[in-house]
């Protein structure tokens, strides 16, 4: 029992004395709930793994200065496993036992779920998620930090109807998030004079196999066909259309990510004439570049969007902080816009040039396509 | 009508894996009585086991899955010996929290060594055979004679050997066992290391068609105890006919009617089947 003490006491003090924690006589709690087990866990780390990015920049610069005091940052991180619930009472610990003022949350049911309580409660709200209607509900307290998809919808359309053909199967999946997503789209699409032939979206967590559901939308002799989700399943989906003889083009939903598609189905190739988001390791910005290496090194694999978004959001947050002076979430909110004018360059990874009124980042809309079995960003007119 | 067959196919695809899934567990139920909600944790342990030996030390497909087959065996055993032998006494109900239990610590383990990414396991039958228009990728394929291949290994060994024949006899009557001289922890340990086997052969002909995750062993398992209470718990053709029956209303339901109601049409099978045979379509002892 004595050593324990004894050891107790040394590191403490090895820690103390080694680390830069000298400097920074406070800690700022900073809050995380998303999915650390079960099938979205993946997902839940890469988000968590850019935010600790951004945690460590702001540690080992000497902490964070935000008036008279310099704080060193501690990110809390809770599980929900994708549940909205969940999330909801992690949010609430969070707050009630760390005392976070922020706490990210990567999924839209997460994000309604917390909205419902975190102008009460005081915190805000750092939402990763595409969907519009996290915006349009005007929460003073969230900010949503990838573009909204809207933007995406025109854009892909309008390309594969120009290259592949007027018959879209839609065949993408069914929670929340693409719900609406294929709402949009079935909708542009039809205004734009397409025609859907087949509706057949694929549910994720409840599937073994995908092959019957893509087989009843190849059937109906689509020209194209939309997809998505997480981008590995979404990957399967593409090779099993590949192999029932599928020669069209693909409208690939925002979530999933056309490097990460290829890992699954072994190249390019099968992903010809697909359209999507650009991946981060297309961007030929040095910022990107040097952020794709350092992730390089520290992870062994390419970041994806996950990670880098919220490495840039957790820097407008500090960057934010700093100017309010204070942590209270509602003049933090108010400083954001600022924040990201004044960000430095290197952590501005996607080029973001302010937030809109009701807390959305503005992002300029980009476009990949696969042609001869290679990424190539597309220019997008607004 | 090439639709047609394509959607046996792959109701069969769908059937053979449930089955050989379903099967390890209805053995141990049948003669253990514990619901052993780790089997898709074995499941998923078999798939990253198999993904290992081919990807990290390079070896072929079939040795993968033999070594694959043995190490969630001695796993599933270790697992009898360790956990549910010293609860034998014990209530029901601690079986199923100390299931629940290890389906918990394996996919924590797993997911401490090799994180949560989606892997891909390629597998030398990556080939797809076309005739006349029907679309036969090869590991399907595989799948299904895989599948009937070991369904048949496991009637004749139960049927035709001594080792086997003491299991039917446990599940069939335990006293009665008992008064012949059958060893019960024996016959406890191999059932379990049967069942960890099929299991991981189920997961190593599946996983190259499909992606190798911690989580991977949920949904599959609670197919499997959907096709076990269908067939009758504890009942080996029960769990065949289960299989089969869930696999083929998912492709046709899923093909002719939506995706989306492909679970409604299973399970709805599932209530008429049962307000019919209440104990399941192979009630206990039609061994």
């Amino acid at each position: 029992m004595k050593n324990l003490k004894a050891l107790a006491v040394a590191t403490a003090l090895a820690l103390g004395i080694g680390g830069p924690a000298l400097a920074a006589d406070k800690t700022l709690h900073i809050g995380f709930t998303g999915p650390l087990s079960g099938g979205a866990a993946l997902y839940g780390e890469n988000t968590l793994s850019g935010l600790r990015m951004a945690v460590e920049d702001v540690n080992e610069a000497g902490g964070l200065k935000i008036g008279e005091d310099t704080y060193q940052v501690e990110l809390i991180s809770l599980d929900d496993k994708y549940s909205p619930s969940q999330a909801a009472t992690n949010a609430k610990r969070l707050v009630k036992e760390s005392g976070v003022e922020a706490v990210f949350v990567p999924h839209t049911g997460g994000v309604f779920a917390l909205q419902d309580f975190n102008v009460d409660d005081d915190f805000l709200i750092m939402a990763y998620t595409s969907v519009p209607s996290v915006t349009a509900q005007k929460n003073p307290l969230t900010v949503r930090i990838p573009p909204e998809f809207s933007n995406y919808v025109d854009s892909f359309s309008d390309y594969a109807l120009e290259h592949y053909g007027k018959r879209l199967g839609v065949a993408g999946a069914t929670h929340e998030y693409a719900k609406i997503w294929t709402d949009m789209i079935t909708e542009a699409w039809k205004e734009k004079g397409g025609e859907i032939v087949a509706s057949n979206p694929m549910d994720y967590n409840k599937s073994t196999d995908f092959y019957t559901g893509v087989s009843r939308v190849i059937a109906e002799g689509p020209d194209v066909m939309f997809v998505g989700g997480a981008s590995e399943p979404t990957g399967l989906v593409i090779q099993q259309a590949r192999q029932l003889g599928f020669g069209g083009g693909f409208i690939v939903m925002d979530q999933a990510k056309l490097d990460e598609i290829a890992e699954v189905t072994g190249g390019l190739d099968m992903l010809e004439g697909a359209v999507g988001v650009v991946p981060l390791s297309e961007y030929d910005s040095e910022v990107a570049q040097a952020f794709v290496d350092r992730y390089k090194q520290a992870h062994g694999k390419v970041p994806g969007s996950e990670a880098a978004y919220n490495y840039l959001a957790f820097h407008v947050l500090a960057k934010a902080m700093q100017l309010a002076g204070s942590t209270e979430p509602k003049a933090v909110r108010a400083k954001m816009g600022e924040a990201i004018a004044a960000l430095e360059p290197k952590y501005n990874l996607y080029a973001i040039q302010g937030i809109t009124e009701d807390g959305g980042f503005i992002t300029p809309t980009t476009m990949a396509v696969v042609e001869d079995g290679k990424i190539v960003r597309k220019r997008v007119e607004e | 009508m090439n639709l047609l067959f394509q959607q046996v196919l792959n109701g069969l695809t769908l059937g053979s894996i449930y089955g050989l899934v379903a099967l390890g567990l209805t053995l141990v139920y049948g003669i253990l009585h514990i619901p052993n909600f780790a089997h898709g944790a074995l499941y998923m342990v078999g798939a990253f086991a198999s993904y290992f030996f081919m990807t990290d030390l390079g070896l072929h497909y079939w040795i993968a899955m033999l070594l694959s087959g043995g190490v969630v065996a001695v796993l599933a055993m270790l697992c009898e010996r360790l956990v549910f032998h010293p609860l034998r006494n014990a209530p029901p109900i601690h079986d199923k929290i100390a299931a629940i239990g290890i389906l918990l610590f394996l996919e924590a383990v797993v997911q401490m060594f090799w994180g949560s990414d989606f892997r891909r396991m390629a597998s030398p039958f990556g080939g797809i055979l076309r005739f006349d228009g029907l679309i036969i990728p090869e590991q399907r394929l595989l799948i299904i004679v895989g599948a009937f291949t070991l369904m048949l290994a496991l009637h004749l060994f139960l049927r035709k050997t001594m080792l086997g024949s003491t299991i039917i006899a446990m599940a069939q009557s335990r006293e009665g066992a008992f008064l012949v001289g059958i060893d019960a922890n024996r016959v406890a340990m191999l059932t379990f290391a049967i069942s960890g086997m099929l299991a991981a052969f189920a997961a190593t002909l599946y996983a190259p068609i499909n992606l190798v995750y911690p989580a991977m062993g949920h949904l599959v398992i609670m197919k499997a105890f959907v096709i076990i209470v269908l067939g009758g718990m504890g009942s080996i053709p029960g769990a065949i006919v289960g299989a089969m029956i869930l696999g083929f209303a998912e492709s046709f339901g899923g093909f002719y009617l939506s995706s989306d109601y492909k679970d409604i049409i299973a399970f709805s099978l599932l209530v008429v089947i049962l307000s019919f045979r209440p104990t399941g379509l192979f009630a206990k002892g039609a061994h």
